[in-house]
């Protein structure tokens, strides 16, 4: 199958700082990613160049095989914003039947209604008399309104409430078991826990890891064990001990690769051997969970 | 087509529903025709034709001013608050945002153009014959391109109370130094100066000529074009050099 969103060496620069270095992944149909990051990662960013919305400096986003920018691409995919912003002078169900007059395949009011939960007397309101929730549940509409294949949504949740958040995100599983595709971002790791089949995770404006939930999990648990040796050792022989699951060498240092370290340790110094500059380091991952969870602990 | 179609609809009855509109365009304009015919300017030499030439300035006057604001304005709250932001990833061409609102814009002016006439004719007892009324509302209608163009120019700016800012003085010094609120010739020498060589003038000036049983001057039409291709230019190339990101 054809890859749906093909990115390629995006790189974004503002004023000589890297917004977004380097980032390629691509989506397959029917994925649900969640692209996870501090704030200030380059989720935006990113999602905006894969929009079209915001020229890359360097490097290629693709929709579809097609440039971002394309009417084609257009009436395939659905968006929200970070930013929800609506029509004003305009009453709700006014606003929807323009956006699918958009559209050659659109969906139905009713269906519009039904997945987001909008209420008659909400329908018949101006937008401009919406709450901030109700605004986002117009947008998440307005989003749905062409029955897109792929559908962006910049930190979705924000703003809303838990229960407004729990249909959300239930319409949006619903969604990709139609076969649609989703790419979210959000800086809360729980929800791209929980909803995301697949977690892109941006640091500082590089993807620093790209796996399931369970993946990134696992990896995360992965700790390493650094030392040198004066005799020669044999690569094999650590890597035969129980729990390795890798084994570098540079210049002299081996590094031990394990999610269990005591144990591997313990196993060394049975091996008698003359362990120097015995280091231990938490995988790369943990620093930047570590970084989530405070902000959210802030926020 | 339908969906060009469609965005203008909602262009007008959104322009309707805004109630500065309604105050600036249509209630201010005859509240001034009232206080200028009714109770300044009295016991003119020739209060009807007064009457009739100064119903002419205030329909150009808030033609003009719903050109320059409703349009600009309106343009530049949608961009800053993300609207158009979202528009773009929609199959939505973007010439159609721009027509729509500029035809509903006119279109909505017609409307102005009528209720205004009307008022001058229930207030003040103005008459014409049928086919000069009708030049003189084309007039006003066609003549107010340059202004739509103005418009168009204060649709780029970033901040909605720059844009709101900018344009009122504008609006407000064109309408003055164009003999729209009071006669040319009662304005200090300098100021007639200058006046001759803005857009509001010309403007107004063809509708005082068909009013008078001319025809509209050659050069009103020149200078009207002159300032259109001019504030086209000017939005199209600023707009340019904001989509370089």
């Amino acid at each position: 199958m054809q890859p749906i969103v093909q990115i390629e060496n995006l790189t974004k620069e503002f004023k000589g700082k890297r917004a977004v270095d380097n980032v390629s992944f691509t989506l397959e149909p029917g994925e649900i990613v969640a692209i996870l990051g501090p704030n200030g990662a380059g989720k935006s960013t990113t999602i905006l160049m894969m929009l079209g919305l915001l020229k890359p400096s360097s490097g290629e986003a693709k929709l579809f095989q097609a440039d971002p920018g394309s009417r084609a691409v257009h009436e395939r995919i659905g968006v929200m914003l970070q930013q929800v912003s609506l029509m004003d002078a305009l009453k709700v169900k006014e606003l929807l039947a323009l956006f699918q007059s958009y559209y050659p395949n659109p969906l139905s009011m009713e269906k519009l209604v039904e997945l987001t939960g909008m209420t008659t007397e909400e329908l018949n309101k101006r937008t401009e008399k919406l709450s901030g929730g109700q605004k986002r549940r117009v947008g998440f509409a307005l989003a749905l309104a062409g029955n897109p294949d792929l559908l962006f949504f910049d930190e979705p949740t924000v703003g809303m409430d838990s229960s407004a958040r729990k249909q959300f995100w239930l319409t949006v599983k619903e969604l990709a078991a139609q076969g649609k595709t989703i790419l979210f971002s959000t800086h809360y790791l729980q929800e791209a826990d929980d909803i995301a089949s697949r977690i892109i995770l941006f640091k500082q404006g590089k993807v620093i890891a790209d796996g399931s939930p369970m993946e990134l999990k696992q990896s995360l648990l992965r700790q390493s064990i650094s030392f040198k040796v004066n005799e020669t050792t044999n690569k094999e022989v650590l890597m035969s001990l129980q729990d390795v699951l890798a084994v570098l060498e540079d210049q002299g240092r081996f590094t031990v690769m394990t999610e269990n370290p005591d144990h591997v340790l313990r196993k060394l110094f049975e091996l008698d051997m003359k362990l120097e500059e015995v280091a231990i380091e938490k995988g790369r991952l943990e620093d930047a969970f570590e970084q989530l969870t405070v902000e959210q602990e802030v926020s | 087509m339908s969906m060009l179609l469609r965005e203008f609809k909602v262009e007008v009855i959104r322009i309707f529903r805004n109630p500065y509109f309604i105050f600036w365009s249509l209630l201010m304009p005859i509240v001034f025709y009232v206080i200028f015919t009714k109770v300044v300017n009295q016991g003119m030499e020739n209060q009807a034709e007064w009457n009739a030439l100064f119903l002419m300035s205030i329909a150009a006057f808030s033609v003009m001013g719903s050109a320059i604001m409703t349009l600009g304005i309106r343009m530049v709250q949608e961009k800053s608050e993300g609207w158009t932001t979202l528009l773009q990833v929609t199959p939505l061409p973007a010439s159609y945002y721009f027509i729509s609102k500029m035809v509903g814009q006119s279109a909505v002016h017609i409307f102005s153009i009528g209720i205004i006439f009307l008022s001058g004719f229930l207030i003040n007892g103005v008459t014409m014959p049928i086919g000069e009324w009708i030049l003189c509302g084309l007039w006003i209608l066609l003549g107010s391109a340059p202004f739509l163009a103005m418009g168009l120019l204060v649709g780029t700016m970033k901040k909605v109370d720059t844009a709101s800012g900018v344009s009122n003085v504008f609006y407000l010094l064109l309408a003055i130094t164009g003999g729209l609120w009071m006669p040319m010739e009662v304005l200090p020498k300098l100021i007639q100066t200058i006046g001759m060589w803005l857009p509001a003038f010309h403007y107004g000036n063809g509708a005082w000529a068909i009013v008078r049983g001319d025809s509209p001057e050659i050069k009103n039409v020149l200078i009207l074009v002159m300032y259109l291709l001019l504030f086209m230019v000017l939005s199209v190339y600023s707009r340019r050099k904001q989509e370089v990101v």
